[in-house]
C-alpha cells in the first residue's frame, strides 16, 4: 500500500512543466470523466440531496383534517435532527447493533484470520477450492442469503432444529433473547470469507525470505505465526475490522427479512431499517426529513466510531 | 395494504425493488410519456391519440387475465385514449415512493392502484387528482361503501376496485365430524373454539402480523369508528367501546388456549391449515383463492366452506380488511379520458375476478371453476358479495394511518406470547395515531 502512495504522490508534478504535459492532463481527465459522471450522479448527488432534505420537512398548508391536500417543502433548520435524536426507537437500535457489532465483528475477524492463516500455511492442499468456497457465501446476495437462513431457522422447517429437537434441545433462533445471536451467525457466514481473502491477501504479501531466515534462526511454524504473520497482517485487520463496522451500523437486509416472520421487530430493529421505513412513511416519525437525519445521524456515528478505532489501533501500534 | 398473491411474493418482490433503488437512484425509468397534447384538451379530434399511463400492483398470475389484455382490448375499442398499464413490482409503500417522486418530477403515470387505507395519505401529500365531477356520472356502478372509501373529506380522487369484507372460512367437513356448528355471533364463536380446542383443534388464528387491518376490520365490523371529524380536527378513537369488544373476544380465546397464535403469512399458518390443526380462519374476501392456493392438493379439497362473519352484536355487519382502487395523480393531463378508462376498466367483473378481486363494482361475480371446487361447490362469491354489502359503512383512515402498522403488529405479537394483552394493540394505536397525525402537522381534536 505504501508503495501505490508513493506513486501517486510523484504524479502530482504533472502540468506544471509545459505545453504538452497539459495536453496530457486533458486526455487523463477524459479517461476519468465515466467514472466522476457517476460518482457525482450516484454518490455526491445523494449526499447533498439527502442532507438538504434533513433541513426541511413537507408539511400542510392549508387546514382541515387532510391539510388542504397540499404539502409545501418548509426550512425547518435542525427540527428533524432534534426529532429523530428524541426518538426512543433510534437509541434502541444503535444500542443493537452496536451490542451486535461487539460480539460478532471479532468472532468474524478471528474467523477469518484463521482461515486465512490455514490457506497460507502448508497444511492445506487445493488452496483454491478452498479460497473459493470460503467467499462463496459473500457472492450471495445479502437479501437472498437472509432469506434462506430464515428457513433454516424457521421453527417448523428448521433441519438445525430436526436433528437438535431429536435430541430433545431445539432453538428457538427467533426469540428475543435470540435474535441477534441468529442475525450475527448470518453476517458471519456471509462476510468471513470476505475478510479471510483480505488476510490471505496482506499473507501471500509478506516476503517469503522472513519465513526462511526465521526457519534457520530455529523457529517453529507456531512462532513463525506469532511473530511474523500476525504483526504483518495488522494493517489487513484495521481495514477489515473498519469495514465491519461501517457494514454493522448499516445492519439491514437481514432485520428486514426476519421481520416478515417476527412482527416484533417491528419496522425500526436497526437505525438503518427505521431510516428506510420512516422514509416510506410505514414508521415514526415519517417522511424524507427525518429519514435523512436518521440517516446523516448514523453516518456521523460510523465516522466517529471508525475513526476512533483507527487512532486508537494506531496508539497501540506505537 | 399489502394485497393477495403479491403479498406472498412480498419479500422477494421487496428484494427486487431494494435492488433497483439502491444500484443508483437518480436512474430511475419511468412510465411515461408526456401526453403531446396540452392539458385541458378534453377529446382530441383526428389529432394525436391522448396517452393515459396506468401503474398497478395486480398479480398477473397464470390462468388470469392480464391487465395488459385489457388495455389492448380498450386500445382498440378506443382509438382516441391509448392506455399503457405497467405493473409495479414491490410494495405498496415502495410505489407510494415511486409516485410521489414522479409526481413531483413531472412523469407520473395518470393512473394508479392504491389501498383504501393510504387514499387519504397520498391526497395529503398532494399526489391526486379532483375528479370529483367526473366520477359523479359512473357512482351508481360501485357499492357506495367502496365509493366512499376513494372520497377524501369530499373530494372524489378515484374509482374503488375491491374490497375486503372480513368474512368467515371453515372446514365443513371437520366442524360436522367434530359435531360443531357453525357459529353466527362472536359468542358462539368463543364457545366453539373452546369445544374444538378440547379435541385439539383451533377453529380460528390470532395473526399478530396482520393486526393493522385484521383487527381494526374487526372494530369496524363491531359497529367502531376509528376516525372521525371534530370542528375540523381528528377525533381518534381506536380504543373505544368497539375494540374493547373485539379485545375482549380474544383476550378470553388466547388465556383459554382456544386460537391458534400463528403470523398469518408465516410457514406455521400454512402448515396448520394443511395438517388440520386449524380447521377455520377470520379472514379476508380476497383470502378466498389464497387459502384455496395455500390447500391445494391436500384433504383439504372440497371442505372447506364461507360463511359471514359471525357478528359481534345483534345485526349483520362486517368491517374492511384491504382493497383499493385506482386513483387519478394530479399530474395527469387528461382526467377524463383517464376516469373513462378507469371506469371501463373497473367494471370488467369477470377479468378482474380472475385476477383473485372481490370487485368494487355492482354486478353479478362468478365465482371461478378451481375455487368452486376448492369449496365443495359453494357460490364463494355470491357469499363475498354478501359481505361487501354488510360493511361498516363508516370507517374513514387517517393520512397518517400506514406509518402505525408495524407498532401495532409489535404489539399484537406481543399479546400472542401472553406479554401483552390484546388491549394494548388498541391503545397503542390510538397512542400512535394522535402522535403520527402531530407529527404530519394535522389538527388532533382533544
Amino acid at each position: 500500500m505504501a508503495a501505490r502512495d508513493r506513486r501517486a504522490r510523484g504524479g502530482r508534478g504533472f502540468g506544471r512543466r509545459g505545453f504538452g504535459r497539459s495536453h496530457e492532463a486533458r486526455t487523463g481527465w477524459m479517461f476519468l470523466s465515466p467514472f466522476v459522471l457517476l460518482f457525482a450522479l450516484c454518490f455526491l448527488a445523494p449526499i447533498v440531496v439527502s442532507v438538504r432534505a434533513a433541513f426541511h420537512r413537507d408539511l400542510p398548508t392549508g387546514g382541515g383534517l387532510y391539510g388542504g391536500g397540499e404539502l409545501v417543502e418548509t426550512f425547518v433548520g435542525v427540527e428533524n435532527f432534534a426529532q429523530v435524536l428524541a426518538t426512543p426507537a433510534l437509541w434502541a437500535g444503535l444500542g443493537r447493533v452496536v451490542l451486535f457489532g461487539i460480539f460478532q465483528i471479532p468472532v468474524m475477524i478471528g474467523l477469518a484470520l484463521l482461515l486465512a492463516l490455514l490457506l497460507d500455511s502448508e497444511v492445506v492442499r487445493r488452496v483454491t477450492v478452498f479460497r473459493l468456497g470460503f467467499f462463496l457465501p459473500f457472492a450471495i446476495p445479502g437479501v437472498i442469503a437472509a432469506l434462506l437462513w430464515t428457513y433454516i431457522y424457521s421453527p417448523r422447517l428448521s433441519p438445525i432444529n430436526q436433528v437438535l429437537g431429536a435430541v430433545g434441545a431445539p432453538i428457538d433462533f427467533f426469540h428475543p433473547q435470540m435474535i441477534l445471536v441468529s442475525m450475527a451467525n448470518m453476517t458471519t457466514w456471509t462476510f468471513a470469507g470476505y475478510n479471510m481473502l483480505i488476510f490471505l491477501a496482506a499473507l501471500q504479501a509478506i516476503p517469503r525470505e522472513l519465513y526462511e531466515a526465521a526457519r534457520i534462526d530455529g523457529a517453529s511454524e507456531a512462532r513463525i505465526v506469532w511473530a511474523i504473520k500476525i504483526p504483518m497482517v495488522a494493517p489487513a485487520a484495521l481495514l477489515a475490522v473498519l469495514l465491519s463496522i461501517i457494514g454493522t451500523i448499516q445492519l439491514f437486509n437481514e432485520p428486514t427479512v426476519l421481520a416478515t416472520v417476527n412482527p416484533w421487530m417491528g419496522n425500526d430493529f436497526t437505525p438503518m431499517v427505521l431510516a428506510y421505513n420512516a422514509m416510506t412513511g410505514q414508521a415514526q416519525p415519517s417522511g424524507a426529513g427525518p429519514a435523512s437525519a436518521v440517516s446523516i445521524v448514523m453516518a456521523v456515528f460510523a465516522g466517529v466510531l471508525a475513526a476512533g478505532y483507527a487512532l486508537a489501533q494506531r496508539r497501540l501500534a506505537r | 395494504m399489502e394485497h393477495t398473491v403479491a403479498r406472498a411474493a412480498g419479500v422477494l418482490a421487496a428484494v427486487a425493488a431494494l435492488a433497483a433503488t439502491s444500484a443508483c437512484a437518480g436512474t430511475q425509468a419511468t412510465t411515461t410519456a408526456p401526453s403531446p397534447a396540452a392539458p385541458g384538451t378534453t377529446a382530441v379530434t383526428g389529432g394525436e391519440p391522448v396517452e393515459i399511463a396506468y401503474l398497478h400492483r395486480l398479480p398477473d398470475g397464470e390462468g388470469m387475465t392480464k391487465v395488459a389484455e385489457l388495455a389492448e382490448q380498450w386500445n382498440e375499442e378506443n382509438p382516441d385514449i391509448q392506455v399503457t398499464a405497467t405493473k409495479f413490482d414491490g410494495r405498496a409503500a415502495e410505489m407510494i415512493t415511486k409516485i410521489e417522486a414522479d409526481v413531483q418530477a413531472g412523469t407520473a403515470p395518470c393512473l394508479a392502484q392504491a389501498g383504501y387505507a393510504e387514499v387519504p395519505s397520498l391526497f395529503t401529500r398532494g399526489l391526486l387528482a379532483d375528479v370529483t365531477s367526473e366520477a359523479a356520472g359512473y357512482a351508481d356502478n360501485y357499492s357506495a361503501g367502496a365509493f366512499s372509501l376513494m372520497t377524501v373529506g369530499g373530494t372524489t380522487v378515484g374509482l374503488p376496485q375491491d374490497g375486503g369484507p372480513l368474512v368467515y372460512y371453515y372446514n365443513a367437513a371437520e366442524f360436522e365430524r367434530l359435531g360443531l356448528t357453525v357459529p353466527t355471533t362472536m359468542t358462539e364463536l368463543a364457545d366453539v373454539a373452546k369445544t374444538a380446542a378440547g379435541q385439539g383443534k383451533y377453529v380460528v388464528a390470532f395473526q399478530p402480523d396482520e393486526a393493522q387491518y385484521w383487527l381494526a376490520a374487526q372494530a369496524a365490523a363491531a359497529g367502531g369508528t376509528w376516525f372521525s371529524a371534530e370542528n375540523d380536527a381528528w377525533r381518534v378513537d381506536a380504543a373505544g367501546e368497539a375494540s374493547q369488544q373485539v379485545a375482549g373476544l380474544w383476550q378470553d380465546l388466547l388465556d383459554s388456549d382456544a386460537a391458534l397464535v400463528e403470523q398469518r403469512w408465516g410457514d406455521g399458518f400454512r402448515g396448520a391449515l394443511n395438517d388440520q390443526s386449524l380447521i377455520g380462519t377470520i379472514g379476508a374476501a380476497w383470502e378466498a383463492p389464497l387459502l384455496a392456493g395455500d390447500m391445494a392438493g391436500t384433504a383439504n379439497e372440497g371442505q372447506w366452506s364461507v360463511a359471514q362473519l359471525p357478528s359481534f352484536g345483534s345485526e349483520a355487519m362486517t368491517g374492511p380488511d384491504g382493497g383499493f382502487g385506482v386513483v387519478v395523480l394530479r399530474t395527469c393531463d387528461h382526467p377524463a379520458e383517464a376516469m373513462e378508462f378507469n371506469n371501463w376498466l373497473n367494471t370488467q367483473i369477470d377479468a378482474l375476478v380472475s385476477q383473485g378481486l372481490v370487485v368494487a363494482a355492482t354486478g353479478p361475480m362468478e365465482t371461478p371453476e378451481a375455487i368452486r371446487t376448492f369449496y365443495g361447490g359453494q357460490d364463494v362469491f355470491a357469499e363475498l358479495a354478501t359481505a361487501n354489502e354488510n360493511l361498516n359503512p363508516d370507517f374513514p383512515y387517517i393520512p397518517t394511518y400506514p406509518a402505525i402498522g408495524a407498532e401495532m403488529a409489535a404489539a399484537a405479537d406481543r399479546a400472542g406470547s401472553g406479554q401483552g394483552t390484546v388491549m394494548d394493540i388498541f391503545t397503542t394505536a390510538q397512542e400512535a395515531s394522535v402522535s403520527s397525525l402531530e407529527d404530519a402537522g394535522l389538527p388532533v381534536a382533544r
